[in-house]
Order: structure tokens, then C-alpha cells, then sequence
């Protein structure tokens, strides 16, 4: 499990080295993705997920480019992977039948979450969109409310 | 509340037999709506984007409830040493995945999953643990975990092992007349003992026709009578050591005894006699030089001998270092198997005692043969010969007392 977060990580390793002028982004990564592999339960993940959303949501180009559409994937995967890996001992045998859940939960919550690219996509962007800023923060409080207190 | 109190509180929350939430769900909560909120007030729809997944992945999973549980079918007694297989029963409640550490390693399975197959390994005789399966349930994600668990010990004791050999030929207890040892008396045994004139009271079935006809008085074939024996097993539980010298000192860890050491050798080889002698209808004790608490009163048979191979477990499971070594309430005309490393000059004076109030001691030595010196002494070599020297010359004297003496256990 500890291979899969890092072979979770590469993508984001590459994207950011890829995006990046130096090669500072790229040693960070690889030393937050290896606190992550080697203490899975720790704030580790979160420093890996945090500091690569900031870097690609401050860096330039397109908010929907090809490296964000990648990215939206492989941090989801590096939080499953940390959360599965901090459960599971050091040279634990894993049935694959025990992971046919989580990975169709992570379909599902990818499913949705490019959907809410698309969505993101058509919805026009410019100085004048409070309203769709209301409207957004309003549908999600809604949904939050639906899911979290099953309404 | 004090300070200390609400601490222990925290840590007990964090794990135990409760569900609780992980570093996991504090991530995709805290890390999700941190992201969304950042990217709507910051204005960047990649932050929103990188963290809907997380918050998503916290909306669709509940906190599992019920009381997920890994039980182990009990092994049938009277398993012996070897391999043995029994299988673990999960039933997960609402969990998703268990984490059970079997003998073989740790495993992950989905709950639902059929019986895991628990593979139980016994090496050595004595008491000790089959299998204890620690364990922890995870909900969906690892958001949610139940444990960790520290299973449920199944506990076992195996009776030393009994290696069959022929029982040599013993003297006899005079007292009685069954068994199957020649006896010094007169008896009904087939074995000759005497021709004799014909005395008042000799049954004429008894007549030596041959030797009356020769001599012209009347002779009869006087037979030997056959005895039982009784056999005493004395265990000198107060040291247990291996051939190498360095590793006298230092506990043994992992088994009952060491094994192949003195103390394993000496409970076998009890154990195998008693076995041997109770086979041919000998009657069998067992006593322990340091503790005669643990002494096992002589009798015969199969349930006997469980009773002496139960003792003998629980005489090592008791051994340790004592000062006094003695031998108390020996049956009259017994024949006393002395099992020993005999490292000091007690349990010799011991033997030669015995032996001069006028019981046969058959002396055992089990000290295993050659010593390996410990290599990381100059004096080691010296000493491993010094003690060599002194065991060997403590065994000449007992020899030269009368003591029966083995060298080779």
C-alpha cells in the first residue's frame, strides 16, 4: 500500500516538475510524498494534497488545464491510498477483493467530480459573476445538508 | 476532570473496541472544505476542484455501527506437536475491510469474505500460546476504524513427546508377586532357580522325575517368582542448560525449556521410561529433587502415565534455581533413575546417599556433550574444560559408589 501512494504521487511529481521553473517544487513533493509512504497517518497526505492544489491553483495557465484534470484524480488517489495504508501493517497481504469497494466508491466520487469540472466549464467566468458565486455557495450548502444530515 | 484524566481520555478515544474516525476523515473534512472554501473566496476553481473529491468521499460513507468481531474455532484436544489447522470466523458488522494478524503475517480481508484458513505451528512440548488474532475492522476508506484488538489467547500445554523403547530388565520390589521381573524368591515363573530335595509342602507336579531316578531321592525344580518393580524418576529441575556454555546465564525465550538442553533431555527421557516401565506393569514416580510438592505418588497404568507426562509439564514449568536437593519417602527396594546435568556436588552426594541405603540409582546424565566454550572470552576454552573436567570426574565418582552411570542421555 505504501508503493501505491507513491505511485500516486509521481503524477503529481511530474505535473508540478513540468509546470515549474526550478526544480524546488519537484523536492518537495518527493520529500512530503516520502513523510507520507513512511507515516501514512500523519499530516504528511495533507501537506502532499495541500501544497500541490495552492501550487497548480497559483501557477499559469487554463484553471481546466490538462494538469489540473490529471491532478483532480491523483490527489484523490494519494488520500485513499495514505487513509487505506495507515489501517494496514508493513507486509500485510491484501486481497483484491478487499479494495473492489474503495475503488468503486473512488469511480463514483471521480465521476462526480468531473462533472463539476464540466459544470465549471460552461459557467461564465469574468468580474461579474456574484451571482453565480451565490448561487454556487447556496446549491452547495444545500447538498451538504442533503448528505449530511439526510434530509 | 484533571489534565492527566482528560489526556488518558483523548488517547483511549483514539483506539480500543469503539468505531472512531482517523487522521483520514480529519484530512477530508478539515483539507475538503478548506479547499473549497479557499478556491470560492480566492477564485480559483482548482482548489474547488482538488477538494470536492474529498468532501465527497466524506458524504457518501457513514460511520459503520454494530460490533464487528474474529473468532477462532478451538483446536480439538489432545493435538499433539506438529502443524494444525483451524480456521477464523469474521463477521464484520458494518465494516468494509478486517485486518486479522494470522500466524503466517498479517492479512487484509473484506469482511464478507468465507473462513480464513489459521495454519497453528507447535514446535515444543509445554504450555504456551496456540494463536492469538489481533485484528482491526476499517470502515469504508479508512475513515472509520474498530480496534486495534488484541485477540483472544487459545492456550495449550502438549505433553512431552514419548519415544518408544524396550524397558531393560529391573530388580524387583520383593514386595509382591506379579510383574515380570525375576525375582529372588521362589515363585511360578518358568525360569529355574534350584533342584532341591522334596520338603513337606512341595507340590508333586513339581518333581524333577530325572534328577529323583539319578539320585534315588525325590527332587523338585524349584522356580523363580516374578516381581513388579517400582521405579522412581527423579528430575533435578534446577538448571536447564545447552551445550554452549555462553548461554547459561542468558533466560531462554520462545519455549518452556531450551531446547536439546539438559531439561528438555531430562523431562523426554522421564517421560519415554515411564512409558517403557508402565507398558511391562512397573509401577512409576516421579519426583522433583527441589520441590517435593510436585512429587507424583508411584501407580501403574495408561492414565498413569498422563498423570506423570501432565506433572512433568508442570515440574519444568516450576524449575528454577534451588539450594537443597533431596529425596523423601523413597518406597523400600526401589530402583531410583536419577536425571541430571549434575553440575554440582549436591545432587553426586545425593546419588551416592541413595545408593548406600541401599536403593539402585541408575544416574542420567543430561548435560549435552561436547561443551562449546563462549568465543567471546579468552578464559572461555579454559573454563567450558574446567567444568568438563569436574562433571566427568563428579560421574567416576559416583560410579565408584555404586551408581549405575550413564554419560550419554
Amino acid at each position: 500500500m505504501r508503493l501505491a501512494i507513491v505511485l500516486a504521487a509521481l503524477p503529481v511529481a511530474l505535473i508540478l516538475h513540468r509546470e515549474a521553473d526550478s526544480i524546488g517544487p519537484l523536492v518537495i513533493v518527493a520529500a512530503l510524498t516520502a513523510v507520507t509512504a513512511v507515516m501514512p497517518g500523519s499530516a504528511g497526505p495533507a501537506l502532499l494534497i495541500g501544497y500541490a492544489a495552492f501550487a497548480m491553483a497559483f501557477g499559469d495557465g487554463h484553471p481546466l488545464r490538462l494538469g489540473v484534470l490529471i491532478m483532480i484524480p491523483a490527489l484523490h488517489l494519494v488520500h485513499l491510498t495514505s487513509a487505506l495504508a495507515a489501517v494496514v501493517p508493513v507486509k500485510t497481504k491484501i486481497e483484491a477483493a478487499s479494495l473492489k469497494a474503495p475503488a468503486r466508491r473512488f469511480a463514483i466520487v471521480q465521476a462526480i467530480s468531473f462533472a463539476v469540472a464540466g459544470f465549471a466549464a460552461i459557467v461564465p467566468s469574468g468580474p461579474d459573476i456574484g451571482l453565480v458565486e451565490l448561487l454556487g455557495l447556496g446549491a452547495l450548502t444545500v447538498v451538504i445538508m442533503v448528505f449530511a444530515l439526510r434530509i | 476532570m484533571s489534565r492527566a484524566d482528560k489526556i488518558r481520555e483523548a488517547f483511549a478515544g483514539s483506539h480500543g473496541a469503539h468505531w472512531h474516525s482517523t487522521d483520514a476523515y480529519s484530512r477530508a473534512v478539515w483539507l475538503g472544505a478548506g479547499l473549497v472554501a479557499a478556491g470560492m473566496f480566492l477564485h480559483q476553481v482548482e482548489l474547488v476542484l482538488f477538494g470536492v473529491p474529498l468532501v465527497l468521499s466524506v458524504l457518501i460513507t457513514n460511520k459503520p455501527k454494530g460490533t464487528p468481531t474474529v473468532s477462532v474455532r478451538p483446536v480439538p484436544r489432545g493435538e499433539g506437536a506438529g502443524v494444525v489447522h483451524t480456521v477464523a470466523h469474521v463477521d464484520g458488522a458494518d465494516a468494509e475491510l478486517a485486518v486479522v494478524k494470522l500466524p503466517g503475517g498479517p492479512k487484509v480481508v473484506p469482511v464478507h469474505s468465507p473462513d480464513l484458513p489459521v495454519e497453528i505451528r507447535r514446535d515444543a512440548w509445554g504450555p504456551g500460546v496456540d494463536v492469538r488474532l489481533d485484528h482491526l475492522f476499517a470502515g469504508p476508506d479508512g475513515m472509520h476504524v474498530y480496534g486495534p484488538i488484541v485477540g483472544t489467547e487459545h492456550v495449550r500445554t502438549i505433553l512431552p513427546p514419548v519415544e518408544h523403547h524396550p524397558a531393560g530388565p529391573l530388580p524387583p520390589r520383593p514386595a509382591g508377586l506379579v510383574g515380570i521381573h525375576r525375582s529372588p524368591r521362589a515363585g511360578d515363573s518358568t525360569e529355574l532357580r534350584d533342584i532341591r530335595a522334596f520338603q513337606p509342602g512341595d507340590r508333586l507336579k513339581r518333581i524333577d522325575w530325572r534328577v529323583t531316578t539319578r539320585t534315588g531321592t525325590v527332587h523338585v525344580r524349584e522356580r523363580h517368582a516374578e516381581a513388579d518393580a517400582e521405579i522412581v524418576l527423579a528430575l533435578d529441575t534446577r538448571t536447564d542448560l545447552s551445550a554452549k556454555v555462553a548461554e547459561w546465564s542468558s533466560p531462554h525465550h520462545g519455549a518452556t525449556t531450551r531446547p536439546g538442553g539438559s531439561l528438555d533431555r531430562a523431562v523426554r527421557r522421564a517421560a519415554s521410561m515411564a512409558a517403557g516401565y508402565l507398558r511391562q506393569g512397573d509401577r512409576v514416580a516421579l519426583m522433583d529433587l527441589s520441590r517435593p510438592q510436585l512429587n507424583v505418588r508411584s501407580g501403574v497404568g495408561r492414565r498413569h502415565l498422563m498423570r506423570i507426562r501432565t506433572q512433568l509439564v508442570v515440574c519444568v514449568q516450576a524449575a528454577g534455581w534451588a539450594s537443597r536437593v533431596a529425596l523423601r519417602k523413597l518406597p523400600h527396594g526401589s530402583v531410583v533413575v536419577l536425571l541430571s546435568p549434575f553440575l554440582d556436588d549436591e545432587i553426586a552426594e545425593l546419588a551416592v546417599q541413595t545408593r548406600k541405603h541401599g536403593h539402585v540409582v541408575l544416574a542420567i546424565n543430561t548435560l549435552p556433550l561436547p561443551l562449546e566454550p563462549d568465543e567471546e572470552t579468552p578464559w572461555g576454552e579454559v573454563a567450558a574444560e574446567l567444568i568438563a573436567a569436574e562433571h566427568r570426574l563428579r560421574l567416576r565418582r559416583m560410579a565408584e559408589h555404586g551408581v549405575a552411570v550413564t554419560t550419554e542421555c
